[in-house]
């Protein structure tokens, strides 16, 4: 009987530790720098090493919240990838040990899965089968979700994710980072219409391409500004933040509302950080009561990396009957048949 | 190709025409870095180079810092865009990556010189106007 899981998330920047106890969240510890601060010191943001002076600390403070011993736990879930496999390494490790010290079960999560099940963290949960767009700063995929084992991927990204556009079109305006929530905020203040920047065109029905419309914004910024980004004026820089975040929200809903209109579904489900954008929400919801779906998108806590996810996408795993040895390696690429690809006519 | 090769391209296919046939010059054990501004076409060039070996899922490494791909060769394809200290290159195992078996592409490799091997190709575009572009190819050693 599986009371207490423990989730560990190491894919990239973020060290992550969670506890779910009787399908409740006790614990969702994500590491900043003042985690660091007070265990380690000042390192790398991008680093091996900080996974690895975190972890433990990490799962101790999440056992604590919890209100739990290392003895209680009974299943153990960690990130297996994609991921840095540097970083992977460190959290897959540490649990496959952590799971043999124990002598209690180990799975390994596959990260992206991770994030098409985030939804299940929240109160009011998806049914099957939903529509998932999983957007993030490395991923963009979009996804049938029929049942717990069986995921059909519609489209993704031939070039740069979603989040990955947001990040380099607010460095070309030097808004910042990170960068989606800078352009959000700037996007408020402006006019989405005042200019038009281009929706890639793609042969495959499903597939997004974020790169023709970063690169619209540069030749934009050349044209008007001379690339000299300070003689902006604010008004405009609004502007441009705007009409860029209506193209990447346009080029994302489209494909979903074709998938809405040639596929069954009971919800629709948004994750991953991009989730975290407003319009891309607010558009949801409006998709969502015009075709009469349920609507799951995880609270903000669940969008960016956690392992909070890993834990219940894990749990959903064993539970399903799946056992593995402690011999699970950690993978850098999404395998490519993880899901099944769905024939473009 | 001879090297160094020079050529102003003027369209996609162009661009992929060029990079198919540098692809041909490169084996197990190879490493290239691309430099050029943002939106020149670096990540294009790469999936274009990377068809020649039957890999047809590339996409940008910005995020991730390092793809890698299988195809008739194994493939790294790196971006040093994010990196902010040598160091954590160092930390993720760089150098690593560089063997004998598989084909090393780098975006941004102007970004820590530094840390290239001693010999590698260097694949320059530059943005001329619109579809113009400039691509220089040439041998470090």
């Amino acid at each position: 009987m599986i009371k207490n899981v423990l989730g560990i998330e190491t894919s990239c920047d973020e060290t992550s530790v969670a506890i779910i106890s009787d399908g409740v969240l006790k614990s969702n510890l994500v590491s900043s720098q003042d985690f660091h601060n007070k265990y380690g010191g000042v390192v790398p943001e991008l680093s091996s090493r900080a996974h690895l002076q975190i972890m433990n600390p990490l799962v101790k403070s999440a056992l604590k919240e919890a209100g739990l011993e290392f003895k209680n736990i009974d299943l153990i879930c960690a990130t297996a990838g994609p991921g840095l496999i540097g970083a992977l390494l460190v959290g897959l490790t540490y649990a496959k040990g952590l799971a043999l010290s124990l002598n209690k079960p180990f799975v390994p999560v596959n990260h992206i899965e991770g994030h098409i099940f985030s939804g299940f963290l929240m109160k009011d949960k998806p049914e099957f089968p939903y529509l998932c767009l999983v957007v993030s700063g490395g991923h963009t995929l979009l996804l049938i979700v029929k049942n717990d084992l069986e995921i059909i991927k519609l489209g993704s990204t031939i070039d740069d994710a979603a989040g990955e556009a947001f990040d380099k079109v607010a460095k070309m305006l030097g808004l910042g980072y990170p960068g989606g929530k800078a352009i959000q905020e700037y996007a408020e203040n402006g006019d989405e219409n005042s200019i038009v920047f281009p929706i890639a065109q793609l042969k495959t029905e499903y597939d997004y391409s974020f790169s023709g419309l970063k690169t619209a914004v540069l030749r934009f910024l050349q044209k008007e500004y001379y690339q000299n980004i300070e003689s902006i004026p604010a008004n405009e820089l609004n502007n441009i933040a705007a009409s860029f975040q209506k193209a990447v929200v346009d080029a994302l809903i489209k494909n979903v509302k074709k998938a809405i209109s040639n596929f069954e579904f009971k919800s629709i489900s948004l994750v991953g950080g991009v989730a975290a954008n407003q319009k891309l929400r607010d558009e949801f919801k409006k998709i969502a009561e015009i075709n009469k779906l349920k609507l799951v998108i995880p609270d903000l806590q669940f969008c960016g990396d956690n392992a909070a996810m890993i834990a219940e996408r894990g749990f959903r795993i064993y539970q399903s009957g799946n056992r593995f040895e402690l011999n699970a390696n950690a993978y850098p690429s999404l395998p490519q048949d993880v899901f099944q690809e769905y024939s473009h006519r | 190709m001879k090297l160094p090769f020079v050529s102003e391209v003027i369209s996609e296919t162009e661009t992929e025409k060029v990079a198919k046939e540098f692809a041909h010059l490169l084996k197990p054990g190879d490493v290239i870095g691309l430099t050029g501004e943002l939106g020149s076409g670096k990540t294009f060039f790469v999936k274009a180079a990377c068809k020649t070996f039957g890999i047809s899922n590339v996409s940008s490494p910005s995020f991730a810092i390092v793809n890698i791909y299988n195809g008739i060769e194994k493939i790294n394809h790196f971006d040093f865009y994010r990196i902010k200290k040598a160091e954590e290159l160092f930390d993720i195992g760089f150098d690593e990556y560089f063997d004998e078996h598989s084909i090393t592409f780098v975006e941004w490799s102007e970004m820590f010189h530094q840390l290239m091997p001693a010999k590698y190709y260097q694949v320059n575009i530059v943005f001329c106007n619109n579809d113009k572009r400039k691509i220089s190819i040439s041998k470090n050693e």
